[in-house]
């Protein structure tokens, strides 16, 4: 347990600065973001009430009152999302990818470490699953903050207040990252979790069998997936079950189970025997 | 005592090991030779559980590898296996976090046996150097037995001759080594058993002294009369 906390560190102490700089984009992008939308609707304002000889009441009546939904919809608040999202799709690669890599063999090592070798998959996967939860944390913090640079930049009148979960409820964008109930979050991220899982996995068979490896690899993609999504098919599209919610939610949350401790075994089998370096 | 007995590897359709069998003892120095491409690093990997044999077994003091035997055995390949961005230093702070058996004293011993400069990187090393980096971490585990794959490969003179001294010295004393080189004639005559490999099989295994008092051939000689006849 102790080699997987400190496999757990020494991965993160591995990515953290690229991490950093991925924080710093961020902040940077959504407050300049939540600044120029600002501007940008008081200008719109002072135009219009200024220039054209709206009243206030008018204006408001016609462009609507501003809110984060404004900033979340905006491209400052969705491209650093988009780019954390994808950068850490890759690294969900790379993270294993980069031991074998050219001239590098530290594979050599951390599969000779004395420890059960699925600890590395395990702190692996911690790794980035604490990334993306550091992220979202990050996205929770911001929306406050945000909120607070609006008051500032735009007079009340114009503004309609809204604080983190009600922005998770309104905007799809910010409710796709930040759930707005406790159970939705672990459904999400338990999902999440399982396709890290089921990647993992994939990329052990390809570093186990190679070329050949690369085909069973895809091969297992298709059919976790289809075996986490087999309750949707068989439901929706077939209409072959009429399950109340609940029993379809704890129906969806076994085969979850299911699928992630296959993957997780797989893996240790893998590693234990199969991995070639 | 390390035993492989009857190991069968595959590459694609290439059978590189069609059963290999030898032992490798506590106290020896056991030399792999073959030409290149025969399955000598293969069969260093396979004792690691680096990658997976077809059939066969392979035992270390009678059981089979597990996590805890990498603390008495330790594997030194061809290539440096830690992180370039690191510095020896590191390097050496991150094995003594992970092996229970780590020798501090042995290591500090062997940076100035090395003349070694700890703070410099790893990606910064001359080739030379990095072999002897590459060497500390592996020697200075308290383990009962070392493979090096190549420790000569593509270095300079006097870093060979250091690496070379290395085995008469009490380093390497009474534990059991595996090496495989090209460059027989630097350790010649520091080696007590030699494994000859063609063709994925043992070809033919001796001990140096028994050959050279019976027979009065060296290890060079018998390479010879085996390899070419």
């Amino acid at each position: 347990m102790k080699s997987y906390f400190r496999l757990t560190e020494f991965e993160l102490g591995r990515f953290f600065k690229f991490y950093l700089v991925l924080i710093g984009l961020t902040i940077v992008s959504q407050i300049i973001g939540v600044i120029a939308v600002s501007k940008e609707y008081m200008q719109e304002a002072n135009e219009a009430i200024y220039q054209d000889g709206l009243s206030k009441q008018a204006f408001m009546d016609q462009r609507g009152l501003i809110s984060l939904l404004d900033w979340t919809n905006s491209i400052w608040f969705l491209a650093p999302i988009a780019l954390c999202v994808v950068t850490l799709l890759i690294y969900m690669f790379f993270i294993w990818y980069r031991d074998w890599l050219g001239k590098n063999t530290f594979i050599y090592r951390l599969l000779m470490l004395p420890t059960q070798r699925i600890h590395l998959f395990f702190a692996k996967a911690t790794t980035i699953f604490i990334m993306v939860l550091g992220l979202v944390a990050l996205q929770v913090f911001l929306i406050y903050i945000a909120g607070i640079v609006l008051e500032w930049m735009v007079p009340n009148e114009f503004m309609q207040t809204m604080g983190v979960s009600e922005v998770s409820v309104a905007s799809q964008y910010v409710n796709t990252i930040l759930p707005a109930t406790f159970t939705e979050f672990v459904l999400y991220y338990g999902t999440g979790f399982m396709f890290v899982c089921i990647f993992f996995t994939a990329i052990l068979i390809e570093r186990s069998y190679r070329w050949k490896g690369l085909l069973f690899a895809i091969g297992y993609v298709a059919v976790a997936t289809a075996v986490f999504m087999s309750l949707i098919f068989l439901s929706m599209e077939w209409g072959l079950f009429s399950l109340y919610p609940l029993e379809w939610l704890i129906l969806q949350i076994i085969i979850g189970i299911i699928v992630t401790a296959s993957s997780i075994f797989l893996s240790y089998y893998l590693l234990t025997k199969k991995i070639t370096v | 005592m390390i035993e492989v007995n009857n190991i069968t590897k595959k590459f694609g359709r290439k059978q590189v090991l069609k059963g290999v069998t030898f032992t490798a003892e506590k106290g020896e120095i056991t030399c792999l030779i073959g030409i290149n491409g025969v399955g000598k690093t293969t069969i260093l990997n396979a004792i690691m559980a680096l990658t997976p044999i077809k059939k066969g077994e392979i035992l270390i003091d009678g059981e089979k590898l597990k996590p805890k035997t990498f603390n008495h055995i330790t594997f030194i390949p061809d290539a440096i296996t830690v992180l370039p961005q690191m510095t020896i230093t590191e390097s050496m702070q991150f094995m003594k976090d992970y092996y229970t058996t780590w020798n501090e004293e042995r290591a500090q011993e062997l940076l100035s046996f090395f003349k070694l400069n700890p703070e410099d990187k790893i990606a910064s090393l001359s080739k030379g150097n990095t072999a002897k980096a590459n060497l500390l971490l592996g020697l200075a585990l308290d383990v009962d037995y070392i493979l090096m794959d190549e420790p000569f490969s593509g270095i300079d003179m006097f870093s060979r001759e250091q690496i070379a001294n290395v085995f008469t010295s009490h380093l390497i004393e009474d534990r059991g080594v595996i090496i495989t080189t090209h460059e027989i004639g630097d350790i010649e005559h520091l080696i007590d058993k030699v494994v000859l490999l063609d063709d994925g099989v043992v070809k033919k295994h001796f001990y140096t002294e028994e050959v050279r008092e019976a027979e009065g051939k060296s290890v060079i000689d018998v390479m010879r009369e085996e390899y070419q006849g």
